[in-house]
């Protein structure tokens, strides 16, 4: 065993460290040990089950005996492992039974209860002792770790089952109803050789389980050893102790020796030695300016370093002035209203008063419980009706949104746009009475007079039909959308209008004077007498 | 068994396995956090339930003299209990249940700051899911496979359950006239050489006195020096580098 090779930090942990320390130790060769645990326990798993297919409480019985055998493969692995190269998995089953041999009876038998059963396994397999030598070194070692081992072991059988019960919640909550079905308590309550292969699969996951746990548990009691070792033996001490050694006398070797090969051409040896003297000191002392003793060295607020031009007071003051400077210290001018002391004191004692107050209609309260119950009811319903409005108000957009009732397809609201190829066709450009503002300007202005009623149709058409019109259309397609709302005498007037309005507009030719009355009255028809109605 | 293979001495020792972490602040303060594992917070856990069922129980009789009106109060207290009594604890006690308290725990961010509200009720709702499918077994399996033994919850809020650092008695040295040491010592080997002054006492004496002999050649001892002198050389020199007090 060399410290030097340790490849765990070793330093004095608490217990519970120490345990936390096997875990990550078990961790790192998880492979190795649960693959080694697997191959030795799994085929006596089998064996007993075989042998005991009648009796399956007596197998898993006399395999969770058996775990103090098992438990000595982990931690041949693990002591291997911790200063040099962990063995591989052959060599491991190999050493396995020469291991085995020691107080394998003892093991089994009277200390099979023993709850620190992990702490004790190293004493007993790495140190080989036995009997009243055991005895004694078990009880120097455990004087402080007993409490800890102890918690680990009952911990240790709670996971255990916890795993166990876990795993065959498991399965059974991975069996396909139609089976299930089939598996009624009853027929599972009656004692039929039938089932024993039920009882020996759930025997199977508790070894699946130790596979899992056994080895950190070894792993455990392992480290605890080790750490009451080290607090013993102060090995972090002899590390530490170890390395500086190897620093100065090795270095100090590989010094002598090229210095003896230097002058090993020379003749004279007592610069040599002069030189070697040297070289001892890697540093030089510090002078020494005064002689003082040790209280006045001490004391750190006593001015020191007086003999020289920057003593400890004048270097204090400085550092002082550059610590409260700007990069250090920001000190900032914040003003404002505060509550003055008195008022607080007088808030403080009405508090105290109310306190009182309270207590006592608590207290008359509390026996009329059944008229309390309801207000607090009253209260909390209040509070809930409250809650719901608040968060209906506060998330109202959202509802509105995602909640909708309303599945049909909400209307697109589109503005309606204010020009349409280049006429004006919203409401505050067209008079409120379209067919007699027409009528009148028709003698002087026919084109003005027709562009009015055809903007106005244009208009109506968008904001009472809610035609989407585009700038992009054209009459003809205006017109097809009309013949699409399957209204004929809306859609006689606007061919008529249109046809009207394209001649005079693109064609110069204005309309008959019969024409005027035809279109100003059905205007009127058409809309007029609709608004009225 | 076979010898120990030595590792090749050219090649990098990797680092060795350690239960510390090392968080650097932005300061560039090293912060050293020792993660807990399963052992000590199945232990706190296993207080506060003992706890938390304890007040249960002496509430429920309390409350079920006042009827239908305790009844209700009971519930609630049910609902707090339940739902809050580790989070209220966490955030408001320095990451500390009673448990934990117990056995000198507590929980903080991965980062070492103090744990927020939103990572413990993360982290304790999270417990349902640890819980599954019986007796904390999927959280029990995560904290035993964790570097850090952080079971799902911790996980998922980016805390870690650490020992607390608990405050040291001042270290007794043994009382031996200070020497300078006679070469420059590293932090790491004054602290060696403090430790053994201050562990002496549970340490044996002549075990004490084998660790001394180590140091003969190194300090500049004569080679011929009984181990008990240079036992208390190197006392004295311990006592140099924690100065007099």
């Amino acid at each position: 065993m060399r410290l030097t090779e340790a490849r765990v930090a070793i330093r004095p942990r608490n217990p519970w460290e120490a345990v936390d320390l096997g875990v990550l130790l078990a961790r790192q060769h998880r492979r190795l040990l649960m693959t080694s645990w697997a191959i030795v326990t799994l085929p006596i798993f089998a064996l007993l089950t075989v042998l005991l297919w009648d009796y399956p409480s007596a197998a898993v019985l006399l395999f969770w005996w058996l775990k103090p055998a098992y438990e000595r493969l982990p931690l041949l692995i693990l002591s291997q492992a911790l200063f040099g190269a962990a063995p591989s998995l052959k060599e491991a089953l190999k050493a396995w039974p020469r291991a085995l041999k020691p107080q394998l009876l003892a093991s089994l038998t009277w200390r099979r209860f023993s709850l620190s059963r992990s702490f004790n396994l190293p004493v007993q397999q790495l140190e080989g002792l036995d009997g009243l030598l055991r005895a004694q070194r078990i009880a120097l070692l455990g004087q402080r770790n007993l409490r800890v081992v102890r918690c680990l072991t009952s911990m240790g059988s709670t996971l255990e089952m916890c795993f166990w019960i876990g795993l065959m919640l498991l399965f059974y909550a991975l069996i396909p109803q139609q089976v299930e079905l089939d598996w009624s308590w009853r027929s599972l309550l009656e004692i039929e050789s039938g089932w024993n292969w039920l009882e020996h699969l759930t025997n199977a996951f508790y070894a699946l389980v130790l596979i899992v746990w056994e080895p950190i548990y070894v792993s455990c009691g392992f480290a605890l050893y080790l750490n009451r070792r080290t607090t013993l033996e102060g090995w972090d001490i002899e590390l530490a102790f170890r390395r500086l050694r190897q620093r100065l006398v090795g270095s100090a070797y590989a010094l002598l020796l090229g210095v003896s090969l230097v002058f090993s051409f020379s003749p004279s040896t007592a610069m040599a030695d002069d030189t070697v003297d040297e070289s001892n000191y890697s540093c030089p002392l510090p002078p020494l300016d005064l002689p003082q003793t040790e209280e006045q060295l001490a004391a750190p607020g006593t001015a020191r370093l007086l003999s020289q031009p920057l003593n400890s007071e004048a270097s204090q003051s400085a550092i002082k002035a550059v610590l409260d400077s700007p990069p250090f210290k920001n000190p900032k001018a914040v003003s404002g209203w505060r509550l003055s002391d008195q008022k607080r004191d007088a808030k403080t004692a009405k508090n105290g008063d109310t306190s009182q107050w309270l207590t006592r209609l608590v207290l008359i309260l509390l026996n009329i419980g059944k008229t309390l119950s309801s207000v607090f009811e009253a209260l909390l319903w209040t509070a809930i009706a409250l809650a719901v409005a608040w968060v209906t108000w506060r998330y109202r957009g959202w509802f509105g949104t995602f909640v909708s009732r309303d599945t049909r397809k909400p209307q697109v609201r589109r503005d309606a746009p204010r020009q349409l190829f280049g006429l004006q066709v919203d409401i505050e450009s067209l008079p409120d009475d379209v067919a007699s503002a027409a009528e009148k300007l028709w003698p002087e202005a026919p084109r003005e007079a027709l562009s009015l009623l055809y903007r106005a149709l244009l208009n109506r058409l968008l904001t009472d039909y809610q035609l989407p019109l585009k700038n992009a259309d054209t009459e003809g397609q205006v017109l097809e959308r009309v013949a699409a709302l399957n209204q004929p005498p809306l859609h006689d007037f606007s061919r008529e209008l249109t046809r009207h309005w394209q001649n005079l507009a693109y064609g110069h030719q204005l309309p008959a004077s019969e024409v005027q009355n035809d279109l100003c009255e059905g205007w009127r028809r058409l809309f007029t007498r609709g608004a009225a109605t | 068994m076979s010898p120990s293979h030595a590792w090749p001495s050219n090649a990098a020792q990797p680092a060795p396995l350690d239960t510390r972490v090392r968080m650097e602040t932005p300061e560039g303060i090293d912060l050293v956090l020792r993660p807990a594992g399963l052992l000590s917070r199945s232990l706190a856990f296993a207080i506060d339930l003992l706890i938390r069922g304890a007040l249960l129980v002496a509430l429920f009789y309390l409350l079920h003299a006042f009827g239908e009106f305790g009844t209700g109060i009971f519930v609630l207290a049910l609902f707090l209990i339940n739902w809050w009594y580790m989070v209220l604890f966490e955030v408001l006690h320095q990451g500390r249940t009673p448990g934990k308290q117990l056995l000198g725990l507590r929980v903080v961010h991965d980062d070492g700051t103090p744990v927020g509200w939103s990572a413990s009720l993360l982290r304790n709702l999270l417990r349902f899911v640890d819980m599954l499918p019986f007796g904390y077994s999927v959280g029990a399996f995560a904290c035993l496979q964790h570097p850090f033994f952080k079971r799902l919850g911790d996980l998922a809020a980016g805390t870690l359950v650490i020992y607390r650092d608990a405050p040291t008695a001042r270290p007794v040295l043994p009382q031996v006239p200070a020497i300078v040491a006679p070469v420059v010592l590293t932090l790491e080997e004054q602290r060696a050489v403090l430790s053994f002054a201050e562990r002496q006492d549970s340490l044996s004496a002549a075990r004490a006195q084998e660790l001394a002999g180590i140091l003969i050649a190194p300090l500049q001892m004569p080679a011929n020096m009984p181990p008990e002198q240079a036992l208390s050389q190197l006392n004295g020199i311990a006592r140099g580098l924690a100065g007099s007090a």
